[in-house]
């Protein structure tokens, strides 16, 4: 199970939902995105926020799995990735 | 030492060998020259205050390099608390001194050199983020002042560097060897320059493929063999030598500017930190505009609650402090002034963190904080003035008020309210010239005006980081329109 973050989405530089739909198409069987708050925490982790604030990337938030994929914006892990080669960035992070 | 007394900060400056003109004269001794000391006293106090723990929480940060206690000014912004802090910092810098303290260009561009750096080594596999770590290493352990020199003199504005008639309009290298580059050129309105101890050069602006040698940023010694200042003249700036102190109107504390000539300077490779990877230079100059955007909401709103307060102390000595269109007046100012300030706080508390793990501003707010700023402080000063009255620009000099004739015309014809002394009022009305129109002006008005860019260069940002595709987005759904 990945776990799946969002941000409160006020102000999204990129189109957060067809992202992770896009995702989770490039995610081979057996990867499942998931909301639910997690009993143990998540293996890994997508935090999603819309803009460079990444006002989600919160300590309480981040205990939630042991290692997270943070997208800000236009970047992954502080990096500038055009949108349209978001999706398969962030698939291959999580298979890493 | 980490942290440098304010009588240390004094002596260093003492020891080094600038090479400064001002006024047509060779300036040996910049310390004690009374145009320029109240620019250094400016300065003195960014070291004074991190000494004194009733301020210490602000002007000083633990360094996360070391771990020891460091000047705020030496710091890399490691939290959004940490910009925040910054500019509180300021803002407590500017109501102390009532001018620009100088020191914020460096401290911008410190943080801005970072994380460029880092990211640029991160994807070409160049080596400048460790010679920069290498360099602020010293800078905190020596708690030195870094001048930021950015602004290119920029000769044809429609042409860029390479196509200007004079290449040296632009700093550029001429000439790289195995030691390290030669650089010509200039760079201008340098604040706070002679009283600096390093400069932290950066280019001016995004450069093309063919302005390569344009693209460039290093540190070196503010006095290296190969460096010249001109030093600014300032509006009312000879004043200072008349011996006076009330006609001043800040005797004190002051700003200052100088053009920066780099005659064939030598700069070893460990202190360079660009050197033609032309496609960083623009996210260069959009990191450092937007520190430095964010430090004017800060620096103003600090000045400004002194401008405030002298326009209502100048209505206190005139007896119209009761009229409730004074009153009023003053309410807008500072609503001008806090505003200045909510948008620094903004861009601060929506900072981010950037690969290197420095924190970043909010760059659409940082921007329209300083694009506020080049409109409020004019407006601000225009209510200051009409408050201030007329006598703030006709008044008698100080010698005049002290004639052992003519000093009892003076007093007697300048007095306000009967309890205050004439002396008093003088110096108030001094002081709101000073800021509106005397040498603090430079920093108050035109500074807010051009400093960190001048007003179109925010809007350009602002376009940019608006998200206005969103806002039509928002609108469509809310008007029913399917996409
Ligand atoms: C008091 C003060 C302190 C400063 N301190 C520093 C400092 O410490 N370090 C530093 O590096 N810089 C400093 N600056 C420089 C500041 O960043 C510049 O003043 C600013 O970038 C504007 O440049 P400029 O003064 O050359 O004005 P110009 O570039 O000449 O601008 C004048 C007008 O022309 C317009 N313009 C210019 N070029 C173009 C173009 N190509 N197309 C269309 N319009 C154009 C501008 O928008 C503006 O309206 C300081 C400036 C001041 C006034």
């Amino acid at each position: 199970m990945i776990g799946l973050k969002y941000c409160g989405g006020c102000n999204p530089f990129i189109d957060r939902t067809a992202l992770v739909q896009k995702i989770e198409k490039l995610l081979p069987q057996g990867f499942k995105l998931s909301t639910d708050k997690p009993m143990i925490p998540w293996e890994k982790g997508i935090l999603i926020c819309g803009c460079p604030v990444a006002c989600a990337n919160r300590p309480e938030v981040k205990t939630l799995a042991r290692q997270w994929v943070l997208i800000s914006g236009p970047m992954i892990d502080f990096e500038k990735v055009p949108e349209e080669k978001m999706a398969e960035v962030v698939a291959g992070k999580i298979q890493l | 030492m980490a942290l440098k007394t304010p009588e240390q900060y004094e002596e260093s400056l003492r020891k080094m060998n600038f090479k400064i003109y001002l006024m047509g004269e060779q300036v040996k001794n910049p310390v004690d020259h009374p145009i320029i000391r109240p620019s250094m006293n400016s300065v003195k106090m960014t070291y004074t205050l991190a000494q004194d723990p009733k301020h210490e929480d602000l002007m000083t940060a633990t360094s996360h390099l070391t771990g020891k206690k460091i000047n705020r000014f030496c710091h890399l912004h490691q939290s959004t608390e940490d910009l925040v802090k910054k500019v509180k910092m300021q803002r407590l810098l500017g109501q102390q001194t009532g001018s620009c303290f100088q020191r914020c260009v460096g401290m911008d561009a410190i943080n801005a050199v970072d994380s460029v750096t880092f990211e640029m080594d991160q994807k070409l596999g160049t080596q400048y983020h460790d010679r920069f770590i290498k360099f602020l290493r010293m800078m905190q352990e020596e708690d030195l002042t870094v001048d930021g020199a950015m602004t290119d003199p920029k000769g044809d504005r429609s042409l860029s560097p390479s196509q200007q008639a004079d290449p040296d309009l632009y700093v550029h290298v001429v000439e790289k060897n195995e030691q390290g580059i030669v650089v010509r050129g200039a760079k201008a309105h340098q604040t706070g320059a002679v009283n600096s101890h390093w400069i932290l050069v950066m280019p001016t602006m995004a450069m093309r493929k063919e302005d390569t040698d344009y693209a460039l940023s290093f540190v070196a010694p503010a006095d290296a063999k190969g460096i010249t200042y001109i030093y600014g003249r300032q509006s009312c700036d000879t004043r200072k030598l008349e011996g006076v102190e009330i006609d001043v109107g800040n005797a004190r504390f002051g700003g200052h500017e100088a053009l920066m000539v780099f005659d064939d300077l030598f700069i070893p490779w460990e202190q360079v930190l660009m050197c033609g990877e032309h496609e960083y230079s623009g996210l260069l100059v959009e990191r450092f505009a937007g520190y430095h955007r964010q430090s004017y909401g800060g620096c103003k709103a600090g000045v400004g609650d002194v401008l405030i307060g002298a326009a209502a102390v100048a209505a206190d000595y005139n007896g119209a402090a009761k009229a409730s269109h004074i009153k009023d007046k003053l309410i807008e100012m500072t609503h001008l002034n806090e505003t200045l300030y909510a948008c620094g706080i903004a861009c601060s508390a929506e900072g981010h963190k950037t690969a290197s793990g420095t924190y970043l501003i909010n760059l659409l707010l940082a921007n329209v904080c300083k694009q506020n700023v080049t409109r409020f402080p004019y407006e601000i000063a225009r209510l200051a003035e009409d408050i201030a009255g007329g006598l703030m620009v006709t008044l008698a000099s100080e010698k005049d008020l002290c004639h052992p004739k003519i000093g009892k015309m003076v007093e007697k014809y300048f007095k306000g309210v009967a309890s205050i002394s004439t002396e008093e009022r003088c110096r108030i009305l001094r002081l709101v010239e000073n800021l509106t129109l005397g040498t603090s002006a430079v920093g108050y008005r035109t500074e807010s005006m051009h400093g960190a860019g001048s007003p179109q260069a925010q809007r350009i940002m602002i376009a940019r980081q608006g998200n206005l595709e969103h806002k039509k987005k928002l609108a469509k759904n809310i008007a029913g329109i399917k996409e």
